[in-house]
């Protein structure tokens, strides 16, 4: 048994109510497509993959990615730099493992909408920065962006994470129930 | 209020990222002080061609060196380090060189340490004139008590455009 904001007795809820109002729900009441089962499926996977894949590449090499994020010329050196190239590797894995397991979803899908905007940012100031000193267009803007998958086109990049910020949102926004992974009883559920 | 709950979870999740990174951080090889500062030393003289050049004397600081004075110290059996990924190495590097990755320098120090003593004159090199990793880890290893250290800016770059031959594999470093 639960008990109620207004005092009212129910019976315990099962799993996918609790979840449901978790749920910011805003995405059903946009667009009812971005709160597609399978598609909010795909945007997990999608997310888990990318950046589980990500943080393996950066965890145990801190000075690695530190002289990467230094490439940027927003923070040069210090404690920041530092901190941020032990911490980011870490906070990527565990946001993909808790897509994966569906631990603290809402948290990583939030975490990732802002980390992604940041990296959008970051990576548009720093493609100016070479297209101005290069005199060449965005389209030819090529360098290591320290994502942990090599070198890539600068303009590849910025729709990549684009695609992670959007997918982000959409869990963020769906309703909890939607991102049971138990269909099954989803539609039992109807 | 759901609003609130998702930073309330993206915070838990922050914080426990951060115990976890501080944590393997703490007792990983390669692990880093967050204050530290880049390792420092005097640099003798950035040109190739300093006077009286020769490998035999020695010299305090790290001193940039042509291919010419590499090959005289290869020749004297001076220990050159390969200061690029375990990765490039494999792929070829110069005879004789030892692997010592400068961002995994940690897990490469243990096993490359023994085989240097402090009076010795230590060459190092990385991919090319571009790449500052071979400086870097000059600085660390003088930092660490190795006075004579000398940095072939040339690099991989230099050594392959003068026709000079290549050893892929591990060699006998591993």
């Amino acid at each position: 048994m639960t008990i109620e904001r207004n005092g009212s007795m129910r019976r315990a809820a099962p799993a996918d109510l609790i979840l449901e109002r978790d749920g910011l729900g805003a995405g059903e009441r946009l667009w009812p497509p971005l709160s597609n089962r399978w598609f909010l499926l795909a945007c997990r996977l999608l997310l888990a993959a990318v950046f589980t894949y990500a943080a393996l590449q950066k965890i145990g090499r801190p000075l690695l990615f530190a002289d990467e994020i230094r490439m940027y010329g927003v923070i040069d050196h210090g404690p920041a730099l530092y901190l941020l190239a032990i911490v980011l590797p870490w906070v990527e894995l565990f946001c993909g493992i808790s897509l994966l397991t569906g631990l603290l979803m809402r948290g990583s899908a939030l975490i990732l909408a802002v980390v992604n905007v940041v990296f959008i940012v970051v990576i548009a100031y720093r493609s100016a920065a070479i297209m101005n000193a290069e005199g060449i267009g965005l389209s030819q803007v090529f360098f290591d962006c320290g994502c942990g998958f090599g070198p890539t086109y600068a303009w590849k990049k910025l729709i990549e994470d684009t695609v992670f910020f959007f997918a982000a949102l959409a869990i963020l926004s769906a309703p909890g129930y939607r991102l049971v992974l138990a269909t099954a009883r989803g539609r039992r559920k109807g | 209020m759901k609003l609130v709950r998702a930073i309330t979870q993206a915070v838990l999740l922050a914080a426990v990222a951060a115990a976890a990174a501080f944590a393997y951080n703490a007792v990983q090889p390669n692990g880093i002080d967050p204050f530290r500062r880049p390792a420092e030393a005097p640099v003798v003289d950035r040109t190739l061609d300093l006077p009286g050049d020769g490998s035999g004397e020695p010299r305090e600081g790290i001193s940039y060196i042509s291919l010419e004075e590499l090959r005289e110290m290869l020749e004297a059996g001076d220990p050159v380090i390969d200061a690029r990924t375990a990765g490039e190495f494999e792929g070829g590097h110069i005879p004789g060189a030892i692997l010592c990755d400068y961002y995994e320098m940690g897990t490469y120090f243990r096993t490359v340490l023994p085989r240097l003593s402090p009076e010795m004159r230590i060459a190092v090199y990385c991919s090319g004139p571009l790449c500052e990793d071979s400086e870097m880890l000059a600085r660390e290893l003088y930092a660490l008590g190795y006075t004579d250290l000398r940095v072939f800016r040339g690099g991989i770059e230099e050594w392959t455009a003068a026709g000079m031959p290549l050893e892929a594999g591990y060699g006998e470093d591993r």
